[in-house]
């Protein structure tokens, strides 16, 4: 009969490292009508890195989303990027992108004092206007200003800017010191159902909490999650590369290698949970590899719960699981017998 | 082993490129425009622009399947490779005879790892071949490229090339090649990378505990499977640069290869990544770039090759199979006050990037909990098979697995819930880390709670 059970388990995950340079550099120019081009060398690898980077030059700008293009992963056009690696891209490539719009920022307020008569220094963007922070009706567009910088000042508007986050090394002996810049943290609860006649698993609902410090873009952290958790899923119960005794690869293709299908998703339902960073740009931190990491182990405790076997060896296969209940009950069997 | 490129060979690349057609200058031009303007919700017009649910630009062609790829990209006159693939796990090569299949129809070129300047590549260790010229170290390694007329010659003429091998022994099991007496696959130790954790007493930690767990977990190697397989086109641009487009997620890394490689200054060399369909680590290091460059050059013509699924899955890296032993010390009332972990990654047959990996493996395996006592030892082991390196969580998916699986099995034993045992002992703000890192924006307890609550963990009776 189908057995329900759920699992608990937790993480931590490190972003930004340090024991190695980890440099980002980025350039931003704002344009005369007040929009913005942003060059990254990182990569768009599908997790929609480039939106969130645009978003980070908007809001240094004051400017919207769509008023920033950003162009990538070109090495004659774009300065040099560790990658896009180690879920560093918002935290590391976000800050080059932040400091470079800064810069450029710089050029709009000295231009723009000149036109309101405020300080530099007292001066913030927001919404499209360049204003006066104690004085919001002091204020001038942001287009006006870009447009007054290139063509009256004969000063165009741009920065250029690298992060590479502040590096500690680690002990040789003890390893003790800082590798990295900041850590995530995140809990899955895991619901599944079990057969115990065939050990199948169907993996029902995932709830996932997730910190990945201020949120840049709720959408896309909440598609990395998902994308982790079917990652995760493939490799609690399903897949393995399996070699024969001459080292080949015996399933290199997906009609052996399972992996899952959107048949096999349960219900996710995703908790972004809110911190501040310091260091990261806008307090964010990251979220692209930690959420396959609780999945696992929360689908195995939940396998636990529900038919009493643990599996410590990935992936809990069908196979693997129903071995393990024949095994528990022929120990219950023994002990409950004569001795 | 000569690693020059012989006069011979300039000479019969030299001929060939006077009877290649002219390579026009790549302009990547769409078949036809879009036909709809881009989408712009009104979300991504709104500031401030941060916490927005803002719509990704790549989005619509995403989803209408009109995004360009690598292999939508076409130039004229591109050629098209394959590459043969070793037939033992370990070997010595002896000869490649390619008088065969350098005649067989479509082929216009031919490779071997004697061709390739400087052939070794790799993240940590420069040990892996572009194409293997002297040895075989697994399945996966290339030792014959071949450039044809169309994708189906090619792969037709790899057929053709007859390579003498001398089978070496092989080792496949982690374990076992960390053993004095397994086969060496580079150096006279197969362990080529270690790294140790250490804070406080663990031994005095495990005096002070009132229970001890002890138990082995194992995990598998993964696949990467990303939709779009690796893909690379070289072409020489009109002013004789070399111009890439690749599926590689760090070109600045990726030029420094390539420049390394080819042994060509890194201006007169353009690495271009175009959208990539999925990368989850497995696409941070060159592959065949540097044997399309090459042959490239040879014929004067633009060079494609797209991995078929089969080559993914045995050639490109995977995800470190590991050996857990997780030691943890308990008090009664279920405080962790020492955990020893001895952590195996089996490294596959190159090094790629396990040193990363058994670094972030062995500062994670403690889990986010506060252990007065801690040691960690991770190492990394070359075997026979498939080249393990970067994936997704890069060893944090291992130890968590075994982690999280121990704390269940410590509260089960201790009858405390599973929830309580880790609001217990996880990280709080200023937590010192396993390393003696002061932890910062701490977050853990509240996703326990948040997760707990979406759940309805604490309503359902245990």
């Amino acid at each position: 009969m189908k057995r329900a059970g759920r699992g608990i388990a937790c993480m931590w995950y490190p972003i930004g490292f340090t024991v190695a340079a980890n440099p980002s550099s980025a350039v931003v120019k704002v344009n005369e009508d007040g929009t913005a081009t942003v060059l990254t060398g990182t990569v768009e690898v599908g997790q929609g890195s480039l939106t969130v980077l645009g978003q980070i030059a908007a809001q240094e700008l004051g400017v919207s989303a769509d008023d920033v293009h950003v162009v990538s992963a070109d090495t004659d056009v774009t300065p040099m990027d560790t990658g896009a690696i180690a879920s560093r891209t918002t935290f590391v490539t976000g800050n080059a992108v932040r400091l470079a719009a800064a810069e450029a920022k710089a050029t709009l307020f000295e231009v723009a004092s000149e036109m309101l008569g405020v300080e530099p220094e007292e001066l913030e963007a927001v919404d499209h206007r360049i204003r006066a922070k104690t004085f919001p009706e002091k204020q001038v567009a942001l287009a006006e200003v870009a447009a007054r910088a290139q063509i009256v000042r004969g000063r165009p508007p741009l920065g250029s800017a690298s992060f590479n986050p502040p590096t500690v090394p680690m002990d040789p002996e003890t390893g003790q010191g800082k590798p990295f810049a900041t850590y995530v943290y995140a809990t899955q609860v895991a619901e599944v159902e079990v057969d115990d006649e065939t050990g199948e698993v169907e993996v029902l609902r995932i709830c996932a909490a997730h910190d990945s410090g201020t949120t840049i873009n709720p959408a896309l952290v909440e598609g990395q999650v998902e994308g982790g958790i079917a990652m995760g899923i493939g490799m609690a119960l399903e897949e393995e590369i399996l070699f024969d005794a001459d080292g080949r690869q015996v399933n290199p293709n997906l009609t052996n290698y399972l992996i899952p299908t959107s048949l096999d998703m349960p219900k996710i339902e995703v908790d972004l949970v809110q911190s501040y960073d310091p260091v990261g740009p806008f307090g964010a931190k990251g979220v692209g590899e930690p959420t396959l990491v609780p999945t696992m182990p929360a689908i195995i405790n939940a396998i636990h719960d529900a038919v009493g076997v643990r599996i410590t060896d990935l992936p809990a296969t069908a196979e693997k699981i129903l071995m393990a209940i024949k095994e528990k009950e022929r120990a219950e069997v023994r002990q409950l017998g004569p001795a | 082993m000569s690693r020059k490129i012989t006069d011979e060979k300039k000479a019969e690349g030299q001929k060939l490129l006077a009877a290649a057609p002219v390579t026009h200058p790549p302009a990547v031009v769409p078949d036809s425009l879009p036909s709809v303007p881009a989408l712009t919700p009104e979300v991504n017009k709104q500031t401030p622009a941060v916490g927005q649910r803002v719509a990704r630009p790549d989005i619509r062609t995403h989803v209408t399947g009109t995004t360009r790829y690598i292999d939508d990209l076409s130039f004229p006159g591109m050629l098209h490779c394959k590459i043969l693939r070793s037939a033992h796990a370990h070997a010595r090569i002896i000869s490649i005879d390619l008088s065969e299949a350098g005649n067989m129809p479509g082929v216009v070129a031919t490779l071997t790892g004697d061709e390739v300047p400087v052939n070794s590549f790799g993240s940590t260790y420069k040990d892996q071949p572009v194409l293997a010229a002297d040895r075989v170290r697994y399945r996966g390694d290339g030792v014959v490229a071949i450039a044809a007329e169309t994708e189906q010659q090619a792969l037709e003429a790899l057929a053709g090339v007859k390579v003498e091998y001398e089978p070496l022994p092989a080792v496949f099991d982690p374990l076992e090649a960390m053993g004095p007496e397994s086969p060496k696959i580079h150096r006279n130790n197969n362990v080529y990378t270690s790294k140790v954790i250490a804070r406080g007493d663990v031994d005095r930690g495990f005096e002070e505990s009132d229970h001890i767990f002890e138990r082995r977990y194992t995990t598998q190697m993964i696949e990467h499977v990303p939709l779009e397989p690796f893909a690379a086109i070289a072409l020489f641009e009109p002013d004789g640069q070399l111009h890439l487009y690749s599926t590689n997620g760090r070109i600045t890394l990726g030029r420094a290869d390539l420049a390394r490689t080819l042994n060509v200054p890194m201006n007169r060399i353009r690495l271009t990544a175009t959208i990539i369909g999925g990368n989850f680590g497995g696409k941070n290091e060159i592959r065949t770039e540097p044997i399309l460059a090459l042959l490239a050059k040879k014929t004067g013509r633009p060079v494609k090759a797209v991995y078929t699924r089969e080559e993914e899955f045995i050639a490109s890296t995977t995800r470190h199979p590991l050996v857990m032993d997780y030691k943890t010390g308990v008090a009664k009332d279920g405080r962790l006050l020492a955990r020893a972990v001895h952590l195996v990654l089996d490294g596959g047959a190159y090094a790629s990037w396990s040193e990363t990996t058994v670094g972030k493996a062995a500062i994670l395996a403690a889990g986010p909990y506060r252990i007065p006592n801690v040691r960690v030892e991770g190492h990394a082991v070359y075997t026979n098979k498939t080249v393990t390196g970067a994936m997704r969580g890069f060893g944090a998916p291992q130890v968590a697995f075994a982690y999280e699986s121990q704390m269940d099995e410590i509260a089960s034993s201790l009858g405390m819930d599973p929830l309580e045992i880790r609001m217990l002992n996880g990280f709080d703000e200023g937590s010192a880390s396993h390393t003696g890192q002061t932890l910062q924006a701490v977050a853990l307890k509240e996703t326990l709670l948040m997760a707990a609550k979406r759940s309805g963990w604490q309503e359902v009776g245990r």
